[in-house]
């Protein structure tokens, strides 16, 4: 059997990947898609404590469903948020969307 | 029939009629004086029969008085009553007050007449008949202490009555702010005694007090501070410079308040509280002793130099008030409480009259009158017996009051004490004398004034004139077999009595110094100020010195005016400074600064740039993080 550690370094690696493309990114698109990225890494992680620790159980499997759940529902948001953002603006970079400041 | 246990009507009269007057005064025929008057007058004859009644208790025996009342304040175990207790104490200075404010009343109607606030006054005399009676007959102290300020409320409503006149308002304010000083160690005193005993009635703390229930030092604090109050009422020294400038006041306000009733609340709460000074250590009762002989010889010397009729009858009330303090001082209750009474009719008759002087001529100084009596015989008459009871000449009815104080004093205080006393007797013929020989007699100085001057209306008079009928005979209550004439059971000695029934003396070396004394003084009256009064200034110029300290009234007031501009006033700078500059500059305008300041510099934070909130995210979550581990470790 692989290790735990295994699955806690691979979602370690891709949650820090979208950390850094949160940071580093400019376009709203790709922020989304590095959020997505470090919404899968914990749940890589839901399902490898679920199998390792409490195999007969479902609880971290449905966690893991549930974050699919709300990341499915959260593009679709903030798909269309983009979207009339670069309808108004002609723009999706978010460094020039600055105006809700002091 | 009505008796003792209908106490309560004696102050619930004139107080109707106060709230009548208040509400429909205007809608009254003649603004209501005849109310005020005739519910006063009710109060009166009410007041005669539980005197009736009270005599008829006398005769079955020892008597303690008649308490009635409803409660009035109920928590729990503790109460309080709004009880009256009807004694002999109380029945001597209802008299004064029932009686004597009923001539007042009926003098006021011409005194006042045609005065914008009429209906006001009556209404105002009748509030304060209403506190006084109520004073006079509470049987614990918390109604007594509101009725004391009762009392003392109506009297600054009435100094100031006419407030128009700056020097009203500004001797209503003094008066009042005075006799605070002074009530608030009344206050304290009355708290400190039930603090201990758990009652504020009166009978109540007595009994406690006797079951040895106060130890000594805490039970001489406690009467001291009563004393403070009495001290501020009575006008003592050096709570005394409100009452001459009371006399800013109207006339029968100052015949009634001034002199008759109110400033002899503290005489009469002194008495009622004696067996309390009884048991407190000695130096309370020297207390008032001193105080009183202070009093009365700073009085008596200042009268020799003022001018204003008003005032110099003022000063013969310090006097007097003085005198009855030193009888207390010396534990004779009776000879106070004789003087009270006989005072309260002899001084209301020399303010009425100078009132009748003040109405005929529109002056009060006395440079400006002068030989009056051709005018108005009948008052110069009736001064004239208000001047001589006020000298205590013999058998004029101040005579056998100042002779049992004279008697009381000779026989509990020291020689030097008692001299001095007679002396105070001697200054008091002096400048009684006096006022009545530069206002009666010799050339008018002021011949327009003379011109109008003419006898007072009826109205006016009549009271006057009953006034001086008694003053002449209300002393001979010194006698036995007067008082059992009218039904007492004797002398007022057998009456009003500290402990026993006394037999009141008057030893003939006492009687003889007195009117020696007294002949003395209206002798040197008549050499100093007859005439040209020419003797009298150039005494005046040859001691100048003395003369401006007696004109100065003793710097007293100038003394108070220097702590106040001095002390109070820069107490008063100080904390208005830490107000200013640390309470709001710092405190108030400091906090809303800060968070205006920080608002100013941390809105720079709100860049609403994404990766920057992003950044701080992360970078928090990091810092989080790298604390949780090493709170662990």
């Amino acid at each position: 059997m692989i290790p735990i550690q295994h699955f806690l370094v691979l979602g370690a690696i891709l949650f820090a990947l979208g950390v850094y493309g949160v940071l580093a990114r400019r376009s709203a698109v790709l922020i989304l898609m590095s959020v997505e990225l470090m919404l899968q890494a914990v749940s890589i992680n839901f399902v490898a404590f679920a199998a390792y620790l409490a195999p007969q159980e479902f609880r971290g499997l449905i966690f893991a469903i549930f974050v699919i759940t709300v990341a499915a529902a959260e593009v679709g948001l903030a798909l269309a948020i983009i979207l009339r953002l670069f309808r108004n603006r002609a723009t999706a970079n978010v460094d020039e969307v600055d105006t809700l400041r002091w | 029939m009505v008796g003792m246990e209908h106490a309560w009507l004696l102050p619930t009269l004139p107080f109707a009629a106060f709230a009548v007057l208040l509400l429909f005064g205007p809608y009254l025929p003649r603004r209501g004086d005849w109310l005020a008057v005739g519910a006063l007058a009710a109060s009166f004859l009410l007041y005669a029969l539980m005197l009736a009644d009270l005599l008829g208790a006398l005769d079955e025996g020892p008597f303690q008085g008649v308490a009635s009342g409803i409660d009035w304040l109920r928590f729990g175990t503790f109460h309080v009553t709004l009880g009256f207790l009807f004694d002999q104490l109380a029945a001597v200075m209802l008299a004064v007050v029932t009686f004597v404010g009923t001539l007042i009343f009926i003098y006021s109607i011409g005194y006042m007449r045609g005065d914008p606030r009429y209906g006001w006054f009556f209404a105002a005399m009748s509030l304060f008949v209403a506190s006084m009676a109520t004073l006079v007959l509470a049987d614990n102290f918390l109604l007594l202490y509101a009725a004391w300020e009762g009392v003392g409320f109506c009297s600054f409503l009435l100094i100031g009555f006419w407030h128009e006149r700056r020097s009203a308002a500004e001797a209503a304010k003094k008066a009042f702010i005075t006799t605070r000083i002074g009530d608030v160690g009344f206050l304290i005193g009355i708290v400190l005694l039930w603090r201990e005993a758990g009652t504020f009635n009166i009978r109540e703390i007595f009994e406690f007090a006797e079951a040895g229930g106060y130890s000594r030092e805490y039970l001489t604090l406690a009467v001291l501070l009563l004393f403070a109050g009495a001290v501020g009422k009575s006008a003592q020294f050096p709570l005394h410079v409100w009452l001459p400038d009371a006399m800013e006041g109207p006339t029968p306000v100052s015949a009634l308040i001034h002199a008759a009733t109110m400033v002899v609340a503290g005489v009469y709460l002194v008495a009622r509280t004696m067996p309390l000074f009884d048991l407190a250590d000695p130096v309370a009762l020297d207390v008032v002793t001193s105080l009183g002989l202070a009093t009365v010889l700073l009085s008596a010397t200042v009268g020799l130099v003022v001018t204003d009729i008003k005032r110099v009858v003022a000063y013969s009330t310090l006097n007097s008030l003085g005198l009855m303090m030193v009888a207390l001082g010396s534990r004779d209750v009776t000879a106070a409480m004789f003087y009270l009474f006989v005072h309260g009719f002899f001084k209301a008759l020399l303010f009425m009259a100078a009132g009748n002087v003040i109405h005929a001529t529109d002056r009060q100084e006395v440079t400006q009158l002068g030989g009056l009596a051709a005018k108005m015989p009948q008052t110069a008459a009736a001064f004239g017996v208000g001047v001589l009871s006020m000298a205590a000449l013999i058998p004029f009815s101040g005579f056998w009051a100042k002779d049992a104080i004279l008697h009381g004093v000779s026989t509990h205080q020291n020689a030097l004490v008692t001299a001095l006393v007679a002396f105070s007797a001697f200054l008091t013929a002096v400048y009684m004398g006096r006022l009545y020989i530069l206002t009666f007699t010799g050339q008018p100085r002021d011949h327009h004034a003379y011109e109008h001057a003419h006898e007072a209306p009826p109205v006016m008079l009549l009271p006057v004139l009953v006034l001086a009928a008694i003053s002449v005979v209300a002393g001979f209550w010194a006698f036995d077999g007067v008082g059992e004439a009218l039904g007492f059971p004797g002398s007022i000695g057998k009456f009003v009595f500290f402990e026993e029934p006394e037999e009141l003396k008057f030893p003939s070396a006492i009687a003889v110094a007195s009117i020696v004394a007294v002949l003395a003084g209206l002798a040197v009256a008549g050499w100093a100020w007859w005439g040209e009064a020419r003797p009298a200034r150039v005494l005046a110029e040859r001691f100048r010195p003395l003369y401006q300290v007696l004109w100065h009234k003793y710097y007293v007031d100038e003394a108070y005016q220097w702590v106040v501009d001095r002390i109070v006033l820069a107490l008063g700078r100080a904390i208005a400074w830490f107000d200013r500059v640390v309470v709001n500059d710092t405190g108030v305008d400091g906090t809303a600064g800060l968070a205006v300041f920080s608002g100013f510099e941390l809105k720079f934070l709100q860049t609403g740039r994404l990766p920057n909130y992003a950044l701080a995210i992360a970078a928090g979550a990091l810092i989080a993080a790298a604390v949780l581990l090493a709170v662990r470790v």
